[in-house]
């Protein structure tokens, strides 16, 4: 029955669409009154209960999309559409993680995790349950108590992975949420989210700088054009699942990353002339 | 990951003596360096003490001007059993604390609307950025003219400083909140009040109490000045008094006490500080 949740579904009906953009089109303007043109134009849909990743060279705008999709930026044109339901209680149907974690350094663990649920007026007695029992699942029981500042990164990436799943989201938008780690603790995150998607299939999308981790945690991989950001590939990764990190090896992988590489790399040095 | 006490052993090497060993001698060696840094503190303040009560009685220094450290601790035996010491420290500390409340909270209130509210941060900001940097002293015969001689003049001047303190910290904390956690607030559904209250307040403390110590510091030396001229009781006067008499030991006695006031009021702030803003204090651990 997951298989049928799988690659599958990229080429899904509209309807099935959790999240959707139309020709949006995004400028931003400077204090000094200058314009960028951030994203030109964008068609992008993403069935529910899908994984998305998406990649582009840096400044293409692949975390002003996120921010669309998220509802923390309005498009300057065009239409995005969310077919996402709003949760009993108030509880947002979309969750971020963050590059930089971004976790708040004044709460606890258990308090950072319970956030969302308390700014839904969650009680506290529940919120703290509920915290707890993703802390737990992410390997973090025992540090509830401590602060961010005292934990590892990899800790603290998946404390804001804790406080993306515990509002149980109908999506998680992902911007380079393994950026910052270590190649080894990345690894072992990947697989960490493998393991996690594979078991609630939320949809999700996720901004990444890597080839090979869009891959292999990606039923598609949409490819951004240079600034102002288009998008210029869009590849289905039919990839068998459940995938392990060993599932990024292998003839087809291979062939799927050059692919990638080869749409990208024009973008790459663009962006680079541009800079 | 947790960091090993002062004397369990490293998991794992526990029939290893030669490990073992080491880690003891490393301890003992990390033990003996901050006693002696600690004995060196202590030692150099009393040796000081000790040199000027030698210099003053073998007259290498004038007794008059310098007086020596025992007659000053006779003079504050006497000022405390005759009442006149603990009465001027009470006078002084009351004035500073009624100041410096009034103008803690109204300097925070101020600062961190201005940060929120941009309209009332472009009329204000500037106009508090140029009345700070009058000495708040100098507005002290300003205030004498419109409040007369009475309290009321000396616990604003207190007021004054310890509100552009915190009014010029709280803004700026505001002002560079990191704009990741506003986002990621925003992003967990924290709207206008709610992110006032769980995210910009909770994140401006360590700067606010940063103003604290700073306004507690301004605040003792502009309530001591405010005494000097305009007073009739407390530390201030107390000082100001005994030099106007000639009376030296009484002075370092006031002197000696307004220190020991700003280092116990300073010590205050920093217990506050490590209850109100525990996880700042752990960082630097």
């Amino acid at each position: 029955m997951d298989l049928l949740q799988g690659p599958e579904r990229a080429s899904g009906s509209a309807e099935a669409a959790a999240l959707e953009v139309r020709r949006v089109s995004k400028a931003f303007v400077g204090r000094a009154g200058q314009a960028t043109l951030a994203l030109r134009d964008v068609d992008l849909s993403v069935e529910r209960g899908t994984f998305v990743s998406l990649i582009g060279p840096s400044g293409c705008g692949k975390s002003t999309l996120l921010r669309i999709f998220g509802g923390l930026e309005q498009p300057s044109s065009g239409e995005m559409r969310s077919a996402t339901e709003q949760q009993r209680g108030g509880l947002p149907s979309v969750a971020f993680v963050f590059q930089d974690y971004a976790l708040f350094p004044w709460l606890s663990v258990v308090d950072n995790v319970a956030f969302g649920l308390r700014m839904a007026g969650v009680g506290k007695r529940e919120r703290r349950d509920r915290a707890r029992t993703w802390l737990a699942r992410m390997g973090l029981a025992g540090f509830e108590r401590s602060y961010p500042e005292q934990l590892s990164g990899g800790m603290r990436q998946r404390l804001s992975l804790a406080r993306a799943f515990v509002t149980d989201p109908d999506v998680l938008l992902m911007d380079e949420p393994m950026a910052a780690l270590d190649a080894q603790t990345r690894l072992l995150l990947q697989e960490d989210l493998l393991k996690l998607w594979e078991e609630t299939r939320k949809t999700v999308v996720l901004v990444t700088h890597s080839l090979d981790e869009a891959l292999l945690l990606g039923d598609r991989v949409v490819v951004m054009t240079a600034r102002p950001g288009r998008i210029k590939l869009d590849l289905p990764v039919p990839l068998p699942r459940p995938r392990t990190t060993s599932s990024a090896t292998g003839v087809a992988f291979s062939r799927m990353k050059a692919d990638l590489w080869a749409a990208l790399r024009d973008e790459v040095e663009r962006s680079l002339e541009h800079s | 990951m947790t960091p090993l006490g002062t004397t369990e052993a490293i998991e794992g090497t526990e029939g290893d003596g030669a490990v073992v060993a080491a880690v003891a001698l490393l301890r003992s060696a990390e033990r003996r360096k901050r006693r002696i840094d600690l004995s060196l503190a202590v030692a150099t303040p009393l040796s000081l003490l000790a040199l000027w009560q030698v210099a003053a009685d073998l007259h290498w220094v004038d007794p008059r001007i310098f007086t020596p450290p025992l007659q000053i601790a006779r003079s504050a035996g006497q000022l405390i059993s005759s009442g006149t010491l603990p009465s001027d420290l009470v006078a002084t500390l009351a004035r500073l604390a009624v100041g410096f409340a009034i103008g803690a909270a109204g300097g925070t209130a101020v600062g961190l609307l201005l940060g929120v509210v941009r309209p009332l941060r472009a009329a204000l900001s500037p106009l508090f950025t140029a009345l700070y940097a009058i000495p708040q002293i100098a507005l002290l015969p300003l205030l004498l003219v419109i409040f007369g001689i009475g309290e009321t003049a000396k616990v604003l001047t207190v007021v004054a400083v310890t509100f552009f303190v915190l009014e010029i910290n709280a803004l700026s904390a505001v002002r560079h909140f990191d704009p990741r956690l506003v986002e990621a607030g925003r992003a967990y559904g924290a709207t206008r009040a709610k992110m006032f209250l769980h995210v910009l307040l909770p994140g401006s403390l360590p700067a606010i109490f940063t103003g604290l110590r700073v306004a507690i510091a301004l605040g003792l030396v502009v309530i001591t000045a405010t005494e000097f001229v305009a007073s009739n009781n407390g530390l201030g006067f107390l000082v100001w008094n005994s030099w106007q008499l000639f009376e030296p030991d009484q002075m370092y006695v006031g002197m000696a006490t307004i220190a020991l006031l700003g280092v116990a009021l300073t010590g205050v702030i920093v217990a506050m500080e490590r209850v109100a803003v525990p996880w700042a204090h752990r960082r630097h651990r």
